[in-house]
């Protein structure tokens, strides 16, 4: 018998034995976003979905699906009551997505999701105009000390986002009183701010890095663990002195109880994509900040974010 | 800058890149005669196509769909009653009349021009206005965004219709409906009846095709005849040239484009609104407002001119801040993202190239317009009314509802367009006009949220509402918007007593 086939019978073996596994994607998977197409999540959804398709092989297609509504609610809930037969997946976003949970909202827990992975992790950031009288953080902190209230902070999320938590941690962890004003989205923050309309706001890393550059805004801190590498210059929160990290991350998961071997595959394809060259040219010439975790990984850092946001539920309720 | 125009210009010339701006141009005309189906979504589905491609192929794609969408929306809403986007809601009031009158022709090809020349010379506008522009857009803050919101709605009383008192009834209901969904700041949700699909208030695409599209069907099926549009009325050939009148219709256009311009630039607003703006002035101004609604032609100039203009100059603070002017800009700030094109002030000194060319390609788009919209997609749509409405009636219904489907991917949506559209149609059987009820639902939310975030700003204060210079200029215009009709009434009035 040849080397040659006797790896094909052996080939077969397994492709018999295991047909779930050898065969899976045998239809389209549906990718679900719940948010409106042409959203950072979307393009982000969008952009990884192909890529995946190319690593999974096998003919594979995943067809993205929006189901926008009530702050992303209407699709996480479809994606937590879709059959776990690994042929629908989504799109998560926590904090905000943890948040719901905490809150007791929405009809899902974390319990009925299964990650998969994570893609982006784009920490929060804190900023002022570039003519504000603030040129550091503690200078914030202590002018929002001293006038109670007086400080407004625009936030680009609605009451319970990433950013508000972050606010309202803020205040706890350092004793300042910042009220934060609603804009609903990043674009009229950001004009906001650069009209001199408000005195500072938080936004997402990655939708400044631009204003930041040009220094049409300054940066206090970021709210992260460590510097950003498309930012080396800006310091974090920790480093001066405040205990405070947001991030808000956008990766995979499947609803609980999907086949673990497909669970495998579909993080295997997302780790050989987010190692595509071509996929990592685009991500890096977008500058989105990139973070792969496996899906332990993943699965720990919404464990972690979940008890935080508990514990601020708990303390200051933000709706 | 004409450095930067002169040597981006061989690379827009470039056949390739030329034809990218066309197969946009024809992609957008569909996408946007499609109901329910927007430049948005058209936009999204095709950025990550656009991966690894040439920027300018990839960017000519996109501004021709722009450009495209825009006109698209018109065509349905002129023939068929059925806005195509949320911005041809005022091209329909007298398009549709015109076609009723047989003149649908005339009414498409007014549509094509004024289009047209707005988006042309808001492009023009792009290139040359795009540095300097921004900084007037900065002075608008809450506060003014707020009396922005006030003057539309200042507005509305053109809109009303012949009895005055219905049509406060339907801006009212309007406004209503705009309060549904989840407050901002509180987080508390209103009239959602704990279902979720009402988190986000009523969707705007939802019931601008319920409120204008399933009316005319249902008076279809009552009527149903054999037969299409008779021959005598549906005369697709040549009625009249729009350029050669042209000296009845500049003055619409110009005014027409200015706003849609400002508009544009101003974040927040959107080509609805700019639509409506100029329709409103068209009316105000003319010699015969009480034609409007009735088939005047100046009304579609006013409101696709307006609708036009306002596409590249959306893009003006997309480009150079990095701040959309509209849902469209946003959407394609993510595509210039994809191709490596960090949009912001640094973005015209670091690619001028690329930049340059963009913004070429939305005049180019502009113009192959002409050729694609007038000679083409009008006389193929123009077939749709040939169908009997025992055929049409449901084909209409049949599109209607794909595309509302398409919007959210919810059934839910079916449900609603079909309550709402029987609503409508009630509302219409008591002659109650339903344009006030979008300007309330699309202006309410704003003036509310608005005037909050002011509010906080300020701390409590309600002076700082009118603190700034921009603040005052609207307010001023507002009163004056207000205070015209009764000024005319007064001197009526004392007319008639002497």
């Amino acid at each position: 018998m040849k080397r040659s086939q006797m790896l094909l019978g052996l080939a077969m073996a397994v492709t018999l034995g295991q047909p779930a596994l050898a065969e899976y994607p045998e239809k389209p998977i549906e990718m679900i976003v719940a948010f409106a197409p042409g959203g950072g999540t979307d393009v982000a959804a969008r952009s990884i979905a192909m890529f995946m398709e190319k690593h999974l092989g096998n003919g594979a297609s995943i067809a993205v699906i929006n189901k926008p509504g009530a702050g992303g609610e209407i699709g996480w809930t479809a994606l937590s009551t879709a059959e776990p037969d690994g042929y629908t997946i989504g799109m998560i976003n926590p904090p905000s997505f943890v948040a719901l949970a905490v809150e007791g909202k929405a009809k899902y827990t974390m319990e009925d999701f299964q990650p998969i992975g994570n893609i982006v992790l784009d920490p929060g950031i804190l900023v002022v105009g570039k003519d504000s009288p603030y040129e550091t953080l503690p200078a914030l902190v202590e002018a929002s000390k001293a006038a109670p209230g007086a400080i407004v902070v625009g936030t680009s999320g609605a009451a319970g986002s990433s950013e508000h938590i972050g606010i309202l941690n803020l205040n706890r962890s350092a004793g300042t009183s910042f009220t934060p004003a609603f804009f609903g989205s990043t674009a009229p923050v950001r004009q906001a701010l650069l009209g001199g309309h408000i005195p500072a706001a938080t936004m997402n890393l990655s939708e400044a890095l631009p204003l930041v550059r040009s220094g049409d805004i300054r940066l206090l801190g970021v709210m992260s663990p460590e510097r950003s590498a498309y930012l080396p210059d800006a310091p974090t929160f920790k480093e001066q002195g405040f205990e405070l990290i947001v991030t808000a991350s956008r990766g995979l998961a499947a609803p609980a109880g999907t086949p673990p071997e497909m669970v495998e595959k579909l993080q295997a394809a997302l780790k050989a994509a987010m190692e595509d060259p071509e996929y990592l040219k685009t991500a890096q010439e977008a500058e989105i900040p990139l973070a792969y975790l496996d899906a332990p990984a993943y699965r720990a850092l919404i464990d972690q974010i979940t008890g935080e946001l508990a514990e601020t539920w708990k303390v200051t309720p933000w709706r | 800058m004409i450095d930067a125009l002169l040597s981006a210009l061989p690379h827009v010339l470039d056949p390739a890149n030329l034809f990218a701006v066309l197969l946009g141009t024809v992609a957008g005309l569909l996408v946007g005669a499609l109901p329910g189906l927007t430049v948005t979504t058209g936009l999204a589905v095709l950025i990550p196509l656009t991966f690894g491609m040439d920027p300018l192929f990839a960017l000519g794609m996109m501004a021709g769909m722009y450009n495209g969408g825009s006109y698209g929306g018109a065509i349905p809403a002129i023939l068929l009653r059925v806005p195509g986007t949320p911005a041809s809601v005022a091209t329909l009031l007298d398009g549709y009349e015109m076609t009723k009158q047989g003149k649908a022709a005339y009414a498409l090809q007014i549509a094509v021009v004024s289009g047209v020349i707005g988006s042309a010379l808001s492009a023009v506008s792009l290139i040359v206005f795009a540095p300097w522009l921004v900084k007037v857009s900065l002075m608008f803050g809450p506060a003014e965004y707020f009396w922005v919101a006030l003057l539309g709605l200042a507005t509305v009383a053109s809109l009303l219709g012949d009895d005055f008192l219905k049509g406060l009834m339907a801006a009212v209901i309007g406004l209503l409906i705009g309060t549904m969904g989840t407050d901002l700041a509180t987080g508390t949700e209103r009239y959602t009846f704990g279902w979720l699909e009402f988190a986000d208030g009523l969707d705007i695409v939802v019931l601008l095709t319920a409120l204008f599209a399933i009316p005319p069907v249902i008076q279809m099926i009552e009527t149903a005849s054999h037969q299409g549009m008779p021959k005598e009325l549906l005369n697709l050939r040549k009625q009249g040239s729009v350029l050669r009148e042209w000296r009845r219709y500049l003055p619409v256009w110009s005014r027409s484009s200015v706003i849609g311009i400002i508009i544009g630039i101003l974040p927040g607003a959107g080509g609805s609104m700019s639509c409506y703006l100029a329709y409103n002035d068209a009316k105000r101004r003319s010699p015969n407002p009480e034609t409007f609604g009735k088939g005047n032609p100046e009304g579609v100039a006013a409101s696709e001119c307006g609708n036009g203009a306002d596409n590249a100059a959306s893009l003006i603070p997309a480009l150079s801040l990095g701040i959309p002017g509209s849902g469209v800009a946003a959407v394609i700030l993510g595509g210039l993202l994809v191709h490596g094109l960090r949009p912001g002030p640094q973005l015209f000194a670091e690619h001028p190239d690329v930049v340059y060319g963009f913004m070429l390609q939305m005049l180019i788009s502009a113009g192959l317009l002409v050729l694609v919209g007038g000679l083409a997609a009008t006389r193929i749509f123009g077939q749709a009314l040939r169908l009997p409405h025992v055929v049409l009636a449901p084909l209409i219904l049949l599109f209607v509802a794909i595309g509302v489907y398409a919007v959210n991917n919810a059934m839910f949506d079916l449900y609603l367009l079909l309550g709402i559209g029987i609503f409508a149609y009630v509302m219409e059987r008591l002659d109650y006009p339903s344009a006030p009820i979008i300007l309330g639902v699309i202006l309410g939310p704003i003036a509310e949220s608005q005037l909050s975030l002011a509010l906080t700003i300020s701390g409590g204060n309600p002076f700082a509402l009118v603190s700034s210079p921009m603040s005052m200029i609207v307010v001023t215009l507002t009163l004056f918007i207000l205070c015209v009709p009764l000024w005319g009434m007064w001197k009526g009035r004392r007319s008639a007593a002497a």
